[in-house]
């Protein structure tokens, strides 16, 4: 017997964190809705939800737990109604109590629907299996169709939206690694700036090279060419001091 | 009693400042280049990103011209030193430059780093390294713009060929040569990632990189 209480206690115990759990949850939320709700990050409001269906979840496994059918055969039996405010039980619920009157009692212990819901909700039943097989396809076709037609409006807008960040980032290229190098060279080692040699081009890379740089006409692949290239050089020197602007 | 003592020549402050390592003999590079149609859009964003913007991009219109002194019994490379002059300020002195070797480093390292020795100069410097035995290997203009940022400058410039008729200077490219260095004493290596951080801020319109021109220059051989 006194485990059988124990029990019953533990599992009551574990029931009530859970709700108290879920209570601050739908708390949070309500304070989030009312006083951010100018500047509220939508996604992040969305993972609240997240966090209430996890809290419902939970409450749920422990009720379908195996202590829980002593929780059945548990009754509970309201003695007294009474018009009076009762502090106490305002205390125990935030204030959301003050009486344990004849308005709310039915509606906290109740097991079953409201007369009325349950009436509604087997008119409903009704309805649905009466209804023709072709007229439910009917509808599903169409509510597919609308569906489908929002879907289409909003891939379009999100289309246009991103091609035209694309375009504002820039197609077509801002640099080019051809240019680099080249430009790189040329001030490093002076290719396709010597006086009197042709522009970047193929076979003239001997002159850029540092050790096979210049008139030394032993060296470099580039050999038949070579033995021309000193006496350019010096012409093309001399040219070069004639109109030189630092020569004084 | 003062008088006695040795005055301080500038050898012995040279060689004091060389102890104490406060020279700023490193430069610390990074290079690229932005095509013409773009370089508004670089420059608008170097204004933005800049300390010197108030007056507006400062420009600049240099030429420079490499000598290169070889040592008749060695094969060894031989020593280039440059020349630059600014043709927009005639009154500004001659800067002679030396550069060292590049070195990239390994993939850890943010910057090419080389050594760099500038002076300025009078116009007798031209005369003097020819009698030294100095010979012209090339030379070339750059004419473009100059920012600042804290230690860091920006040149972003257009590289042409002297020509040597009344002809206009011919540029090399349809781009812009992109700079951006730091000249620091030896071992500040972490001015290199501060302009790594810069350089990530002109992406996609310029990548500045580690460029080894020594091994561009030998690819383009083979």
């Amino acid at each position: 017997m006194q485990r059988e209480e124990k029990q019953l206690e533990a599992t009551l115990h574990a029931i009530l964190n859970r709700v108290n759990d879920l209570k601050a949850a739908i708390q949070a939320l309500i304070t989030k809705l009312e006083t951010e709700y100018e500047t509220i990050n939508w996604p992040t409001f969305l993972d609240n939800y997240a966090i209430l269906s996890g809290h419902l979840t939970g409450l749920s496994k422990i009720l379908q737990n195996e202590l829980a059918p002593s929780l059945r055969s548990v009754v509970v039996l309201p003695l007294q109604l009474g018009c009076e405010r009762d502090e106490e039980l305002a205390r125990l619920t935030e204030g959301r109590v003050p009486a344990c009157t004849h308005d709310l009692v039915p509606d906290l212990l109740r097991t079953k629907p409201e007369p009325q819901a349950e009436q509604r909700l087997q008119q409903l039943n009704h309805k649905a299996s009466t209804l023709s097989y072709d007229t439910a396809q009917k509808q599903v076709a169409q509510f597919t169709k609308v569906v489908s037609h929002v879907w289409e409006i909003i891939s379009k807008g999100r289309e246009d939206w991103e091609g035209e960040s694309m375009r504002s980032a820039g197609i077509q290229p801002t640099h080019s690694i051809a240019d680099t190098h080249a430009l790189v060279t040329a001030v490093g080692t002076g290719k396709g700036l010597r006086p009197g040699m042709p522009p970047i081009g193929p076979g003239v890379g001997t002159p850029g090279m540092g050790p096979t740089r210049g008139p030394t006409p032993q060296m470099g692949p580039a050999a038949p060419t070579m033995p021309k290239a000193p006496s350019a050089i010096k012409t093309n020197i001399k040219a070069a001091n004639q109109i030189h602007p630092y020569q004084r | 009693m003062a008088a006695n003592a040795a005055p301080i020549t500038a050898t012995d402050s040279l060689s004091q400042a060389l102890k104490a390592n406060i020279i700023p003999n490193q430069e610390y590079l990074l290079q690229g280049s932005v095509l013409d149609s773009a370089v508004e859009v670089l420059l608008h964003r170097l204004r933005g990103l800049c300390d010197n913007v108030d007056a507006g991009p400062e420009t600049f219109d240099d030429q420079e011209v490499c000598f290169s002194l070889r040592d008749p019994n060695q094969q060894s490379t031989p020593l280039t030193l440059r020349v630059r002059k600014a043709l927009d300020a005639r009154d500004m002195p001659y800067q002679l430059r030396y550069i060292g070797q590049p070195d990239l480093g390994d993939k850890n390292r943010p910057t090419v780093v080389r050594s760099s020795l500038d002076i300025a100069c009078s116009g007798m410097l031209i005369e003097f390294l020819n009698e030294l035995g100095c010979r012209i290997e090339f030379e070339y203009s750059v004419k473009g713009y100059m920012f600042r940022k804290g230690r860091m400058k920006i040149t972003v410039a257009k590289v042409f060929k002297i020509s040597q008729s009344s002809m206009p200077p011919e540029p090399i490219s349809q781009s812009y040569l992109v700079e951006l260095s730091v000249l620091a004493p030896q071992g500040q290596d972490a001015i290199g990632e501060d302009m790594r951080a810069f350089a990530d801020q002109l992406r996609p319109l310029v990548q500045l990189d580690k460029i080894d021109y020594k091994r561009l220059g030998h690819m383009s051989v083979t």
